[in-house]
């Protein structure tokens, strides 16, 4: 049967492979699905750990909550990303280095 | 330190002292005042006209009456008086009035004979000046002034040596000349100086006189003991050396004698007063002053170097071609002569044969110059190119130039000896007292009176060969050019007048009545020694019959030889004609070996100098340079190469450490991993 | 005011002035600096004229004997427990120092005479001559050690640009050479001068002196002190005493120069413009012999006596190897520098003897050494100014081309090579006398020391006739060709005027040695008694 370890392992690939894709990649919209891909472990996690909060399936609406901020901020990050591009005309995330106030 | 003089006496000295300033004011007058006028030359000769005048004027007032002898305080040093003064006696008056006669013909004949050049004033400026410090040299009272006037003749000499200094050869001769004599000079400085430490005083009749310091000292146990103090006798002999030197130079004696015949490049009528009459005469002046120094060993030291000198002097003088350069090793030889005199003791006779000498050695001088002049006239009226004192070229002048014959004969004679001329009484002196010097000694003593001899007869002959070929035969310069034309004469008065006087005065009479007995001459009686003059032995009637006997049978086998042509010829090959004409080679010798020997040791030492003591200097400033390089090297490298390498790890850190913070999240993120990769590791592993 | 004082400052204050001028105005300070230097001979005739003579005002190692002295508190400090430190301004003269004061000052005025050739930046060197000129004035006066010191080293500053800005080609070598050799020389000499004030107490206040006369005394020496004659010290594994007076000998026999210390003396004078070849053979040589009489001899006389048989013959060998180098010449001034070192070896020859004559001859020899060769200097000079060349090798003939020039370097070269009626002939003999005289006195030095000394006599004949007769005499053949001959014109009236001077001094002493014996005499006398004392 699949154990609450399946799931984490599989929680723990995800994130790993978010993680990484966050720390190699040199596009920013690559590093928004890594961020994705992590977020999407945690809220793996949280349901899987719902199955010991069966009276308020706390962990159920946690991972709704997030799944629904996780879209709300992935539509603010990639319209910044829109506009970083507009203006720098790269989404490297490394040569964005002109944040400062000029 | 005197007694006062008495009124006549002070008159004398003022008289004495104005003899001898006289061509000093000449001398100043020309300098300043006349520049090249033809006035010096009387300016001149009036000034040692009043010389000669006052100079006989004193040889009678002391002559064989007192010394007198003034000095005023020149300066102290010390507590050294050193004392400026006039010292007349007998010896002094004699060359006092010697000197000032003898330049008077001179100089008459000089304001001729210098007319045409164009260093007329020069000359007598030189002339006068000469005449000053040998009249000086003659009276002064002290060494010091002594050596200082020696020098100044020989530096008067230097400068009419060189007069005509365009000429090579004439100022390497004056060079050689001044040289030569310097060598002689430091000898008499060394001796000046070994007398004033061992007797604290320069003053000479203090030291020479008859009870001076001198006599009243001995030399015992290799000590030299005086009446002031003792020094080792070494130095006695090393004094004696210096003398000898000094007496060397001047009056060239051999080994410096060959200074002498280069010195005829200067005007001949400064060789006939400076080079034969006087100045080279005050060697032997000089060894009368300091006779009573020496010891009996150093007098025969004397004798045989004077007689060697007059032997190898005469022996050149037979081969030489050049007329001055007979009449300079003649003068050499008489010189010779003279010096041998004072060594064999006979003092008065080589005083005596100085005074003849100094009169028929500057008339055959005059002689020859006289020749040379009109020789020279011949050469520049018809372009020719000789040497006009070359005596081959000559011959059969007595026709052209009587009243010079008559003197050159005059002269000749006396020169020989043979009687009736002054010649004849002074060397016979000299000869019949070196044979009484010889007496009951060994056989090597004999040498000397035996050279004597043969010197005479050498000089026999090459008188009259020098005379023959001058004066006789037929002229051969016209027989080699025979359409030169030829007017040539005696000359003016102020050429024949000096003659007439010198030849005069190398007659009998001026100096004894006797013609016969030298003897009876007045000149000895002025002398301390006169025992010699008893006519004790066989020596004084044989001598002067050996001598001219065979004197005269010299003279005819030159004339056979020269004249006629029909005796025996001389080989002219031989190893001892090219020994005499080559001069013994003696000149070749000093060039060769001390000449070069100074001159390389001086290039020695001059690159011992560059290469060694500067080299080290150099050496020091290399090292010094070395380090310094050094130092700065380890400076560079290992003081500040420490501290950049400090420099460079804190960078380097540093440098690593940004890396982290370089504003990229990705990097703090990677960063942030690390960290807790770490972490757990070093978790994992201390658990375990 | 002090004669002495206005003496040695006079010069300084023309410097001043010469300063402060606009350089516009630099043609006007050629005759400021003549003015000042003759101002200074004015003075110091009037001291020569002045100065008393007479066993009473010997001087030596006597204060009160010392004449136109003027002693001022210069620095003094106080040191609590360990006394108070004494510097003096302290100037006087005696018998030793005025006829060099004289001289001095008569070749200062050559010197400004000759300086007229100098072309470049005026205001500097004049007003660097004028300082060089104020120092060796009073080193001649100083009587205080440090005061001596002071003007001592004063003296190198202005040398050193003197040669190294106005100089030939070679300059900077030649000044650096010539700075480090004296500094050297100097540098120790400060250490023994230390020395001394510690071990010296002045007997009126107590205090540690410098006062160089006080040094004389050794009842002045503390006991057990580095230099006093009881304490026997030793310094490296040698006598104290014997350490100080090496150490000043070699300060001095730099400046004199003795060989082997002589190397910068070539070098610097064929480097150096005129004036400073005339002011550096004319008077800083002789501070070097000064410096002997006045501080090493009289400062360790003991040690001056048992060396004497050294100094006399260092000064034998420097009399032949400085002839027989300058026979080996070909460069006129070169060849006048090496005789120098030979000259001044007389100078050593006498003193070394220790005898009145001499000293006196080589004080006379000093003087006499600073006409003659302040005159053979200026002599080459003309001809090099005129042609830029001083190869004896490439003239000949210059007796018709410039006979009143000829006459001048005849009678230079005469009077040097020691003919009678010139002063070194004098001095010369002298100190030849002196030195022989020595054994049978004090048995100082043996015989053949003077002996070899005259063979120098000899050698310097030998060099100065071989260059008269290849320079001056003979038929003209100029390296140049026409050029140098159109060149080298015959002395102009400047020229004359400088030179006469300098001859007719020469004649005057040769002729008169009293000028000089008759003041020096009485501190010679003392000076040999007190030497004998020890």
């Amino acid at each position: 049967m699949i154990t609450l370890t399946h799931f984490m392992v599989v929680s723990a690939g995800l994130f790993c492979i978010g993680l990484f894709i966050i720390v190699s990649k040199k596009n920013a919209i690559q590093v928004l699905l890594g961020i994705e891909l992590m977020l999407n472990a945690a809220i793996l996690n949280m349901v899987a750990f719902s199955r010991y909060d069966r009276v308020n399936n706390g962990g159920q609406m946690f991972a709704l909550f997030a799944i629904v901020l996780a879209a709300a901020t992935t539509a603010v990050a990639l319209a910044i990303i829109l506009n970083v591009y507009r203006r720098y005309k790269t989404i490297n995330p490394d040569e964005i280095n002109q944040l400062k106030d000029q | 330190m005197n007694q006062p003089l008495s009124h006549t006496d002070a008159q004398t000295v003022t008289l004495a002292l104005i003899a001898v300033l006289l061509p000093f004011a000449a001398f100043v007058i020309n300098f300043l005042v006349l520049g090249k006028s033809k006035a010096t030359g009387w300016v001149s000769t009036l000034a040692i006209l009043a010389s000669a005048v006052l100079g006989i004027t004193v040889f009678f007032k002391v002559w064989d009456k007192q010394v007198m002898h003034v000095q005023y305080l020149w300066f102290t040093i010390g507590t050294t008086k050193l004392y400026a003064g006039v010292l007349l006696n007998n010896l002094s008056v004699l060359l006092l009035a010697l000197v000032s006669v003898i330049a008077l013909p001179v100089h008459i004949y000089s304001t001729a004979y210098m007319n045409d050049d164009e260093g007329y004033g020069h000359y007598f400026r030189y002339l006068s000046f000469f005449c000053f410090s040998m009249l000086a040299l003659v009276v002064v009272d002290n060494l010091m002034l002594f050596y200082a006037f020696w020098e100044l003749v020989g530096f008067s000499s230097y400068l009419l040596i060189g007069f005509w200094f365009t000429r090579d050869s004439a100022v390497i001769a004056n060079k050689k000349a001044f040289i030569m004599n310097r060598i002689g000079d430091i000898g008499l400085l060394t001796a000046i100086i070994i007398l004033f430490t061992q007797y604290h005083t320069f003053d000479i009749a203090a030291l020479f006189g008859s009870d001076g310091l001198i006599v009243r000292s001995v030399i015992t146990h290799g000590e030299w003991v005086g009446p002031v103090g003792h020094i080792p006798a070494v130095w006695q002999y090393v004094a004696f050396g210096g003398i000898f030197l000094a007496v060397a130079a001047k009056s060239a004696q051999f080994p410096l004698h060959t200074w002498l015949p280069d010195a005829m490049e200067g005007p001949t009528s400064v060789s006939a007063l400076i080079h034969a009459a006087t100045m080279v005469a005050a060697g032997v002046f000089l060894l009368g002053r300091a006779y009573a120094l020496f010891t009996e060993t150093e007098l025969t030291i004397l004798a045989f170097v004077g007689c060697f000198t007059a032997f190898m002097a005469a022996t050149i003088a037979l081969t030489q071609n050049d007329l001055k350069r007979i009449l300079a090793y003649s003068t050499i030889s008489q010189l010779g002569f003279m010096v041998m005199a004072m060594g064999v003791g006979a003092y008065a006779s080589s005083l005596f044969h100085l005074a003849t000498h100094a009169f028929f050695k500057c008339l055959l001088f005059l002689v020859a110059g006289i020749v040379i002049h009109q020789v020279k006239h011949i050469k520049d009226d018809n372009n020719l190119d000789i040497d006009p004192q070359n005596i081959l070229h000559l011959g059969g002048l007595r026709k052209k130039l009587p009243l010079t014959f008559i003197a050159a004969i005059i002269g000749g004679l006396a020169l020989i000896g043979l009687p009736l001329t002054s010649g004849y009484l002074s060397k016979d002196g000299i000869l019949i007292q070196s044979f009484e010097w010889s007496e009951g000694r060994n056989i090597f003593f004999k040498l000397v009176p035996t050279f004597g001899l043969l010197n005479t007869w050498l000089t026999a002959f090459y008188v009259s060969r020098l005379i023959i070929k001058v004066f006789f035969g037929e002229f051969r310069l016209q027989k080699m050019n025979p359409h030169i034309k030829i007017h040539i004469g005696d000359g003016s008065w102020q050429y024949k007048l000096p003659l007439i006087l010198l030849a005069v005065c190398c007659l009998f009479p001026l100096f004894s009545l006797n013609p016969l007995l030298y003897e009876d001459a007045w000149l000895f009686h002025g002398f301390f020694q006169i025992n010699f003059l008893v006519r004790s032995n066989m020596y004084h009637t044989i001598i002067p019959a050996l001598v001219n006997v065979l004197s005269i049978g010299v003279m005819y086998g030159a004339w056979m030889l020269y004249v006629k042509r029909n005796t025996w010829s001389v080989p002219q090959t031989g190893f001892l004609f090219r020994m005499s004409c080559n001069e013994w080679y003696i000149d070749k010798f000093y060039n060769r070996v001390i000449v070069k020997f100074v001159l390389i040791l001086s290039d020695t030492l001059y690159w011992f100098d560059i290469k060694v003591v500067d080299g080290l200097v150099n050496l020091i400033q290399s090292i010094g340079i070395a380090f310094s390089k050094m130092a700065a090297w380890f400076d560079h490298y290992i003081i500040d190469g420490l501290l950049n390498l400090l420099a460079a790890v804190v960078q380097g850190i540093g440098d690593f450490a940004r890396r982290f913070q370089r504003g990229k999240v990705q990097y703090y993120l990677y960063s942030m991993l690390l960290a807790l990769i770490v972490v757990f590791i070093l978790k994992i592993l201390i658990w375990t | 005011m002090n004669i002495l004082t206005l003496l040695i400052f006079a010069p300084i204050l023309f410097g001043f002035i010469i300063l402060l001028l606009p350089s516009s105005w630099r043609a006007s300070f050629k005759y400021i600096t003549l003015i000042a230097t003759l101002l200074q001979l004015g003075i110091s005739i009037w001291i020569y004229l002045n100065f008393k003579t007479g066993p009473t005002n010997a001087g030596i190692n006597f204060v009160d004997e010392f004449q136109f002295v003027q002693k001022l508190p210069w620095i003094h400090l106080d040191l609590g427990s360990a006394g108070s430190m004494q510097i003096d301004y302290f100037v006087g003269i005696d018998g030793i120092s005025v006829t060099l004061l004289v001289m001095t000052c008569l070749v200062m005025v050559i010197a400004a005479v000759a300086s007229w050739e100098i072309k470049g930046n005026l205001k500097g060197f004049f007003a660097l001559f004028l300082l060089l000129d104020m120092a060796v004035i009073g080193v001649f006066c100083a009587l205080d050690f440090f005061l001596f010191y002071t003007f001592y080293e004063l003296m190198l500053l202005p040398l050193y640009f003197l040669i190294g800005m106005w100089g030939g080609a070679r300059r900077e070598y030649a000044a650096i050479k010539f700075f480090l050799y004296t500094l050297f020389g100097s540098v120790f000499m400060l250490l023994v001068m230390v020395g001394l004030y510690l071990s010296v107490k002045d007997p009126v206040t107590g205090n540690h002196t410098f006062n160089m006369i006080y040094m004389m005394d050794q009842a002045n020496y503390i006991q057990g002190s580095v230099f006093s004659v009881l304490s026997n010290a030793t310094l490296l594994g040698m006598p104290a005493r014997t350490v100080g007076f090496v150490v000043l000998f070699i300060a001095f026999a730099i400046k004199v120069p003795v060989v082997p210390l002589h190397t910068w003396l070539p070098d610097a004078h064929v480097e150096a413009p005129t004036p400073v070849s005339i002011i550096l053979a004319g008077v800083l040589l002789k501070i070097g012999g000064y410096g002997i009489i006045r501080i090493c001899m009289s400062l360790f006389p003991d040690v001056a006596h048992s060396g004497a048989f050294w100094l006399g013959l260092l000064g034998v060998i420097s009399i032949l190897y400085g002839a027989f180098n300058a026979l080996a010449q070909r460069d006129l001034k070169r060849m006048i520098a090496y005789s120098s070192v030979s000259h001044m070896g007389f100078v050593l020859l006498g003193l070394a003897s220790q005898t009145a004559e001499g000293v006196s001859g080589a004080v006379m020899q000093m003087v006499s050494h600073g006409f003659l060769s302040t005159m053979l200097f200026f002599l080459v000079g003309v001809v090099y100014n005129r042609v830029h060349n001083r190869d004896i090798y490439n003239f000949r003939g210059l007796g018709t081309l410039m006979p009143k020039y000829t006459v001048y370097i005849m009678i230079a070269f005469f009077a040097s090579l020691g003919l009678p009626g010139f002063s070194a002939f004098i001095a010369e003999a002298f100190s030849l006398a002196g030195a022989f005289k020595s054994h049978s006195v004090n048995g100082l030095l043996p015989y053949w020391m003077a002996v070899c000394g005259s063979v120098g006599i000899l050698l310097s004949a030998a060099y100065l006739l071989w260059t008269l007769q290849r320079m001056f005499f003979g038929k003209i053949a100029l390296k140049g060709g026409d050029i140098w001959k159109n060149a080298l014109t015959d002395l102009n009236t400047r020229e004359t005027l400088t030179l006469l001077p300098l001859a007719l001094m020469a004649l005057a002493l040769g002729l008169m040695p009293s000028l000089v014996f008759a003041k020096i005499n009485d501190s010679v006398l003392a000076l040999v008694e007190f030497l004998q004392i020890k």
